[in-house]
């Protein structure tokens, strides 16, 4: 690999992140998707970072479940008279 | 329910809304975050108790103060903003850990010289990983500074925009990024390192 291809490496890892957070310019967003099709070491890092970002969003999910309890708790913070029901 | 008027051209309501019909819509647009800022709260105070209260104060917090939100801007970023102060304001001071405040100038640096840090991973045994317990994974989240902690929930979990995150953590665009990379890092080396201790994945070259 040239110095050149490797420097252009670093600077697509760096900005990985950006690039998965959809804060990329749209040029910048396109030679980083230029460089990801061209460079196999460079797309398997954006696949594994796809991958860590699922299990992450999966992981934290299966916890972020509010109790029964603590949901009658937040209503009655606002709900001292009327109990709205909407039942459809 | 009938649609009155379509929600694109969602009509401030404040002005002639009475008490009721208030707390009526703050009940079907707010409690819809409760599992999210519940999620959000574990992921801050580390234990389901504490999580609790924080969601419990933020929402009451939040309804005393609905009168000031604007109708049609981001509810979702405006409620962890309430979170995110109650938890500043009242459970850190609290929990009393050493943070790494006092080095927010030099942050960007820092993460620059992280940014490299790999994992080592390959696409080929993220399957393997997917297989790890849940628990690992907030293990390990839980293990980050609570800064870095905050942002990458809120960027990786919530999916908020970076200028979202400044605004709930009221920080800087630029500080937001530092603790994105770094907390990211850790938190991905972390989870590499267990799948090779745990011998989910191979040892690499």
């Amino acid at each position: 690999m040239s110095e050149q291809e490797m420097h252009d490496c670093s600077d697509v890892l760096e900005q990985l992140y950006a690039f998965h957070d959809h804060e990329l310019s749209d040029e910048e967003a396109d030679h980083i998707r230029e460089h990801l099709m061209a460079c196999e070491p460079c797309l398997d890092s954006f696949q594994v970072e796809e991958a860590l970002r699922l299990l992450i969003r999966k992981s934290c999910d299966s916890e972020a479940v509010a109790s029964a309890n603590l949901r009658v708790r937040v209503q009655t913070t606002f709900t001292q008279t009327v109990v709205v029901t909407d039942a459809d | 329910m009938n649609l009155t008027t379509p929600d694109s051209v969602e009509a401030d309501v404040r002005p002639t809304e009475s008490e009721d019909e208030r707390r009526i819509r703050f009940e079907t647009d707010a409690l819809t975050y409760l599992d999210q800022l519940y999620g959000a709260a574990l992921r801050m105070t580390r234990n389901p108790a504490d999580a609790e209260d924080l969601v419990q104060e933020t929402f009451a917090k939040a309804y005393a103060s609905f009168a000031q939100f604007t109708p049609g801007t981001n509810l979702k970023a405006w409620l962890y903003r309430i979170l995110t102060n109650t938890f500043i304001n009242s459970y850190r001071k609290k929990q009393r850990q050493p943070q790494s405040s006092g080095q927010e100038l030099e942050d960007w640096q820092v993460a620059k010289a992280e940014s490299h840090t790999s994992t080592g991973l390959r696409s080929a045994e993220m399957d393997a990983l997917d297989h790890m317990p849940s628990s690992v994974v907030t293990d390990a989240m839980n293990q980050l500074p609570a800064d870095f902690r905050l942002a990458v929930y809120l960027a990786d979990v919530e999916g908020f925009a970076y200028k979202e995150i400044a605004e709930i953590m009221g920080t800087p665009i630029g500080t937001v990024m530092s603790r994105l990379n770094r907390g990211r890092n850790q938190l991905r080396t972390k989870l590499a390192d267990y799948a090779r201790e745990q011998g989910l994945i191979g040892r690499g070259e």
